[in-house]
């Protein structure tokens, strides 16, 4: 088990970025890329929109996972996602969509940072507990906010993205999960790769070995909250309305966590394999059980850690080690 | 000035329930090593039990209360032996998020056993009163209190007074230690976990006569218990005492004398966590 978070021991190890291994990931993205144009019969509009969440998903696992390859196990994914959210709220009210979606993401890019400053010393469950703290702040300061600021509990409209067009939103959201993963491919090719890996592994030794370990955890810390408010963004110009309780759930931290680590962590694939399976197997049970469907995240969450701790990536190159992209 | 005084008893009695779902969940990381996230959960099991007995049965939560004990005592036990056991030696993330993943399933199986709704408990001393002088305080809040106090000197007392309280102590200490002096470790962890669970779902019978039951009661107190032992320091058992009080009373202070208080208050204990995480970093220790 101990193995089980520490999945590249190889560092030094060139990855081998053949084109064999960019085979599935392609295969995902052209999958996603021609689903709205699958004949789905009266179904469609349904299954587009699970498609959607399927991809917002993604994009929050992907990017929590960025943040975890700096051995930073952060329960603040609500946060920056809220931040995003709320950033495009408001934003969306005075410019255009495509001028307030990167706006919003930097707002929560800028915002990690002093969390991520703040919690640089802290390891293990100290940085779990300060980072679900986070959150719980951010939560509570958008709650007792003036009403005509943020929208106090109530919570707030949102302007539609894209005119409500649910097929451009897909696309845009499949733009942003893709970006994302290119931002994944570029960190996994990039000295970024190797200081987080070793950062990761030990961190004193990181700082001996001369990895400036502050700047590489604030960038994680960046780049993570940047995506992360991206999904934000595309999940309340879906839903038209937020409202802090729910946008700062503990649900929506957990729920990248669960399906990173279920996917495969420190993958580009795993956690997108990951969210493609936990989703569509919440929206199963969504259908038959009312409440509590998140029991799935616990139950995959608990067996995962017991009997799976590579996940699904894990199990598709059983016994084969490298290549991990 | 007497506002000051009612507010400090607030806060008082408030700390009181702090405090023992507070050591029940520095048991678990004291003396088991094991972080336990689902340690709210626990606290929502007890809550409902004690409705259920009420509801159905007609049992005052009181008399159902050891029984609650006992019971979430063996469901602790359980836990500890198909769950926890297994990842004592796993990295702390595994074991972190072995007990996350176990406390979103427990409050997700109750939401959806149970529905989201709230189930309060009624009970004759609900609406009774007691006063000191010109300072009032509610019926159930007194007993909580009291049976919380009394609780933890029974605590304290096993653990600095039995056999197997100085065992539960040395295995905090150092476990390879306690082996060789013919410790049977595992047995101590199972019951020092299984009583953490049993605190907490004793906290969460107060709980039950005090606010309500639902599948989400838990998380609140449990985060509470987070700031609590996080200020004590990790595993420390006397210092839950005097952190319970500080958030109990801040807590009050905060809901009497800050506009808007009742908003706010929630807040303090994640000021008070980051604080003292802060404090703490910044001054070298971990």
């Amino acid at each position: 088990m101990s193995r089980a978070m520490e999945t590249s021991r190889t560092v030094t190890r060139r990855p081998d970025f053949t084109a064999r291994a960019l085979v599935p990931l392609g295969l995902f993205f052209g999958l996603a890329l021609v689903f709205p144009f699958l004949p789905l019969g009266t179904r469609a509009e349904y299954l587009l929109q699970i498609a959607f969440f399927t991809l917002v998903a993604a994009i929050l696992a992907l990017s929590w996972d960025i943040l975890a390859r700096s051995g930073q196990v952060s329960l603040a994914h609500a946060a920056f996602y809220g931040l995003g959210a709320y950033g495009f709220a408001l934003l969306g009210k005075v410019m255009p969509w495509f001028a307030a979606m990167p706006l919003a993401a930097l707002i929560a890019g800028l915002v990690s940072l002093i969390l991520g400053a703040v919690t640089l010393r802290l390891s293990g469950m100290y940085f779990a507990i300060a980072t679900l703290a986070f959150t719980e702040v951010v939560r509570t300061i958008i709650q007792n906010l003036p009403e005509s600021v943020a929208g106090g509990a109530n919570g707030l409209l949102v302007p539609a993205l894209l005119g409500g067009n649910a097929r451009a939103q897909y696309f845009l959201a499949f733009g942003v999960l893709l970006f994302t993963a290119l931002v994944s491919l570029a960190i996994r090719r990039s000295r970024l790769h190797h200081a987080f890996a070793a950062i990761r592994q030990g961190e004193e030794t990181a700082r001996v070995l001369g990895v400036s370990v502050v700047r590489y955890k604030l960038a994680a810390f960046f780049i993570s909250s940047f995506l992360a408010a991206l999904g934000g963004v595309l999940f309340a110009g879906k839903t038209f309305f937020i409202n802090p309780l729910e946008t700062f759930s503990l649900a929506n931290s957990i729920a990248p966590l669960t399906t990173s680590i279920f996917g495969g962590l420190y993958t580009t694939l795993g956690p997108m394999l990951g969210a493609t399976v936990l989703r569509v197997a919440e929206e199963l049970l969504h259908n038959s059980v009312k409440n509590g469907y998140l029991v799935v995240y616990g139950l995959v969450l608990m067996l995962t850690i017991l009997w799976l701790p590579r996940g699904l990536m894990g199990l598709l190159r059983r016994g084969k080690h490298g290549g991990e992209l | 000035m007497e506002l000051f005084f009612q507010t400090l008893l607030n806060g008082l009695l408030q700390s009181g329930l702090y405090a023992l779902v507070a050591s029940g969940l520095a048991l678990a990381v004291g003396v088991v090593g094991i972080v336990n996230f689902a340690h709210g959960e626990f606290l929502m099991i007890g809550a409902f039990l004690a409705w259920g007995a009420s509801a159905y049965l007609g049992v005052d939560p009181l008399l159902s209360l050891p029984l609650v004990a006992v019971a979430v005592f063996a469901v602790g036990a359980l836990t500890y032996r198909v769950s926890i056991r297994h990842v004592l030696l796993a990295p702390e993330l595994n074991q972190m998020l072995l007990t996350f993943g176990l406390g979103i399933l427990l409050q997700n199986l109750a939401l959806m056993l149970l529905g989201g709704n709230t189930r309060t408990v009624t009970t004759p001393y609900q609406g009774s009163s007691l006063s000191l002088g010109d300072l009032s305080v509610g019926g159930p809040k007194m007993i909580a209190f009291g049976l919380a106090v009394v609780i933890l000197a029974g605590l304290y007392a096993v653990l600095y007074r039995t056999n197997l309280g100085r065992q539960m102590r040395a295995v905090a200490q150092n476990r390879r230690g306690s082996q060789l002096i013919g410790i049977d470790v595992d047995r101590v962890y199972l019951i020092a976990f299984g009583v953490s669970c049993g605190l907490a779902a004793v906290a969460g019978v107060l709980v039950a006569t005090l606010l309500f039951a639902s599948p989400t009661v838990g998380l609140v107190f449990a985060l509470k218990a987070f700031a609590i032992i996080v200020m004590a320091g990790l595993g420390n058992l006397t210092g839950v005492l005097w952190a319970s009080v500080v958030l109990g009373v801040s807590e009050a202070l905060v809901q009497t004398y800050v506009p808007g208080g009742g908003g706010w208050s929630d807040a303090v204990f994640f000021l008070l966590i980051f604080a003292t995480l802060v404090f703490r970093s910044f001054r070298g220790a971990r």
